[in-house]
């Protein structure tokens, strides 16, 4: 028989496995032990985000950081109604409009949602 | 499982699996597992692992498998694939016998095992019982695991020639026990 035909058998008899009797018990023992991993993952997970969650929290109360983010929003409120009027003096349309100042914000969050969606996507797709 | 939802998974092709396993669908793993574990672990006791230690190392390729199973793209068959991971798996283990590795090296000076009636005519399993460790290993990898001498000689660290020597002996004498008095092996079934 030519080497080549002896090689080709050989890894014919190869790949002819019976299945072996504990095939299922073999499979159950390998998800429980996937089962124990993604539980153990979860804990470690739901605790880090616990512990952070905490820690953000204290740091927020701590840091008296609600009374400066208000007078910040304030502030940032004013510079960019100054700056949309040096920039765009076509939209003192929508400054002066029903809306105002909180069309401005709306469309400004929508922008920061629109933002996140694409950023998400680009990191699952990645 | 529900018997509805195994019955759904068991019509389901390996590729279709692999992307609901890649989804964390722990149960379509199974589902693959079930399939697939006989082939690893004969492979795994072919390359000469005793059964219970052939048992551990396959069920942590299947784990290692489902940790990377993003990177299984179905060009290949499923099966193909974990058999290299564990077939690496085994041989990371072979690795730290550092006795072992030395026979492995040996090539020229290794001896098969002897059998106690070398002209009948015998399985796969059985004629892989009387190679040497080195051919026996080689030949498993080449032909069981689908590597290439190449990826073989990387994978044990050995040189190339080293790893051709060890597959084209073991294959002679495979030959010689499978088929000893002029038979062919085409044709062999039920080799377990």
């Amino acid at each position: 028989m030519a080497e080549m035909e002896v090689e080709r058998a050989i890894e014919r008899l190869f790949a002819r496995t019976p299945e072996m009797a504990d095939a299922d018990a073999f499979a159950e023992r390998v998800q429980r032990r996937l089962d124990r991993g993604w539980a153990a993952r979860r804990v470690l997970i739901g605790s880090a985000g616990m512990v952070g969650g905490v820690i953000g929290a204290s740091q927020l109360i701590m840091s008296n950081l609600f009374s400066r983010a208000e007078a910040a929003s304030s502030e940032s409120a004013r510079v960019l109604t100054s700056g949309v009027r040096q920039l765009a003096p076509q939209a003192e349309w929508l400054l002066n409009g029903p809306a105002g100042i909180e069309a401005v914000w709306l469309v400004a969050g929508l922008a920061v949602v629109a933002m996140g969606l694409v950023l998400t996507r680009i990191i699952e797709e990645i | 499982m529900s018997r509805t939802e195994r019955h759904r998974l068991s019509s389901l092709h390996d590729v279709e699996l692999a992307g609901l396993a890649a989804s964390g669908d722990r149960q379509a793993f199974g589902e693959l597992v079930r399939r697939h574990g006989s082939a690893v672990r004969s492979l795994l006791r072919r390359m000469g692992v005793s059964a219970a230690e052939a048992d551990d190392l396959a069920q942590d390729a299947f784990i290692a498998a489902f940790e990377s199973i993003a990177e299984f793209r179905g060009e290949g068959a499923f099966g193909g694939w974990v058999k290299k991971i564990a077939a690496r798996a085994c041989i990371r283990r072979v690795q730290k016998d550092r006795q072992l590795r030395a026979r492995l090296e040996a090539a020229e000076l290794q001896e098969p095992a002897v059998l106690a009636d070398p002209g009948r005519r015998m399985d796969l399993d059985e004629a892989l019982k009387g190679l040497a460790e080195g051919e026996r290993l080689c030949v498993s990898l080449c032909y069981g695991a689908g590597l290439s001498h190449a990826e073989a000689a990387e994978a044990l660290n050995l040189p190339l020639g080293t790893v051709k020597s060890h597959v084209k002996r073991g294959l002679d004498r495979l030959k010689a026990r499978l088929a000893p008095e002029g038979d062919t092996l085409e044709g062999r079934r039920g080799n377990g």
